[in-house]
């Protein structure tokens, strides 16, 4: 099978899900306002804007912050899940047997049919704010936002895909049925800053922060939301570490997986 | 008899929480770590010399929305596993309801609720250095809570009850479990006059108005109109609650179990 039937494959399947599942094509799309009416209610209910900007230190839009963070946060979560949560998936419904014997090797078979799913889906994502940044931001300052959403989303996937490979290796050779990743998942979205600054959070935690992709995705969503025009210096840096961060995990990933599935196929762990 | 079902159904859920020991923990530090994360995200706007009271206001607003969230959808939802492993009509031809079957879900709910919220009032008064367990009203607070259970409770029924007949998309459901938490966070006292009493009516609203005055020092607005509203609220969700359960099974004996369940 090529790369590129591979790739088909994962777009009739999540374009024959949505079609087939309504009801889960609405709440994907009402998913992202929901999170971020919540943090914003319950922010403005608790506090104000003013002591926002008091406590982050710097001089930031809430809206634009807790959009970028959303829409980031949104996006890390659906890659771990596409990626490291389908092995427990197609261990629950039976087929995981299948793809591992199927001729590809699973890592590419678990990245591959997942990117257009992650592009498409985040790219809708990413135009649902689109009316809202642009009331907030003006057409200029608006159009220049989205674009650096799209390159974080983007340039962030590719670290990402690799990193949440680690956790399908992971997941192979631990034979457990429960959803470790339920709880992984906001975990790290935690050390990353999603909601809430890294520079903020203690000195250990940070350390941790340092070691995760979507650190650094969050940083570049984010830079839209300083007041000003956002520093070139600051994007390419970002993008730096993630070209970076995409060769070592994914080279890390390719290692593992393979040795992950070797070893479920001779144990039996599926 | 009836003691020995009422044995075996506790014996069955206590048995599938003690054996399903990491799914339990993976519930407990999952709602805790979203809780957290969203917690941490709104206290960015809460200026330092109020994060004491903001904190404590958070975490008992968020404890109601988990005894909601938890008993509606840990309840309603596991409908959708016991009708997919044959186990309703298996009951039903022994003359046992299911829905008594999945009754036994409290205890799971409760084990979670109570654990992940003695965690994240832990993680909260370590970060923050105050303490969101010290209340002003202890019997108020238990009574809201219950309150907050029968209402939970009679809605995750009602939802496994209509789902016996038709489908019901469980990421609907979650959206609407979502929408209450935004209902719960406003304080009444904001409202313009005229409207909190309507406010009070909406579901869940008053018995979680009852918790933030049991965990508040000096608020006490609308006590009595809450208290009133709490209890016909839940006696009212209890009755319709029993009545669709009556009839779904009373409509699954004649068509047999049709749908997919709460999914």
């Amino acid at each position: 099978m090529s790369l590129k039937a591979l790739l088909k494959s994962g777009i009739m399947l999540d374009l024959y899900f949505y079609k087939n599942n309504r009801g889960a094509f609405i709440s994907m799309l009402l998913w992202p306002y929901l999170m971020l009416a919540l943090i914003l209610g319950m922010g403005m209910m608790l506090g104000s804007p003013e002591a926002f900007k008091e406590n982050v230190g710097l001089a930031v839009n809430p809206i634009i912050f807790f959009i970028a963070s959303t829409l980031i946060a949104m996006a890390s979560v659906d890659v771990m899940w596409g990626v490291g949560g389908n092995v427990l998936f197609y261990r629950w419904v039976g087929t995981l047997p299948y793809i591992l014997l199927s001729p590809n090797k699973t890592s590419p078979t678990l990245v591959l049919t997942y990117i257009p799913r992650y592009l498409l889906f985040t790219f809708i994502q990413i135009m649902e704010f689109v009316p809202l940044i642009l009331v907030l931001e003006g057409v200029y300052r608006g159009i220049l936002d989205i674009g650096i959403f799209i390159l974080a989303a983007t340039v962030g996937m590719l670290p990402l895909l690799g990193f949440s490979a680690l956790f399908a290796s992971f997941l192979l050779t631990i034979k457990e049925e429960s959803n470790v990743l339920s709880w992984l998942n906001p975990i790290i979205l935690l050390f990353s800053g999603a909601f809430y600054p890294v520079y903020l959070l203690p000195h250990w935690a940070r350390l941790i922060s340092q070691l995760l992709p979507s650190t650094y995705t969050i940083e570049l969503a984010r830079t839209v939301a300083i007041i000003g025009t956002p520093k070139l210096a600051a994007i390419t840096f970002l993008i730096g570490i993630l070209a970076g961060m995409t060769i070592f995990y994914n080279v890390l990933a390719y290692m593992f997986v393979d040795a992950g599935e070797k070893k479920a196929m001779k144990e039996g762990a599926i | 008899m009836a003691i020995t079902r009422i044995k075996a159904i506790l014996w069955l859920h206590t048995l599938r929480l003690r054996r399903y020991k990491w799914s339990f923990l993976n519930m407990i530090l999952a709602e805790t770590a979203w809780i957290f994360l969203f917690i941490l995200g709104a206290l960015l706007f809460v200026p330092s010399e109020y994060l004491g009271t903001a904190v404590k206001a958070a975490f008992w607003t968020i404890v109601a929305w988990n005894v909601i969230s938890q008993f509606s959808s840990l309840i309603g939802g596991w409908m959708n596993f016991f009708i997919s492993i044959g186990m309703v009509e298996e009951h039903t031809l022994r003359g046992i309801s299911p829905f008594k079957m999945i009754l036994g879900r409290i205890i799971p709910s409760f084990s979670v609720i109570t654990a992940s919220l003695l965690f994240m009032a832990a993680i909260l008064n370590g970060v923050f250095n105050t303490n969101v367990l010290l209340v002003n009203n202890l019997p108020l607070l238990v009574l809201a809570l219950l309150l907050l259970v029968v209402e939970g409770l009679s809605y995750g029924l009602t939802i496994a009850a209509i789902s016996i007949r038709t489908s019901i998309p469980y990421n609907m459901l979650e959206i609407l479990n979502f929408a209450v938490v935004g209902i719960l966070m406003i304080p009444v006292q904001s409202l313009p006059e005229m409207i909190r009493i309507v406010y009070l009516c909406i579901p869940y609203a008053a018995p979680a108005h009852l918790a933030k005055i049991a965990t508040a020092i000096n608020m006490s607005a609308l006590f009595t109109e809450a208290l009133i509203i709490s209890i016909a609220e839940a006696l009212i969700m209890a009755l319709t609650a029993l009545h669709f359960i009556k009839s779904s099974e009373k409509w699954m004996k004649r068509n047999g179990v049709r749908a997919v369940g709460f999914w």
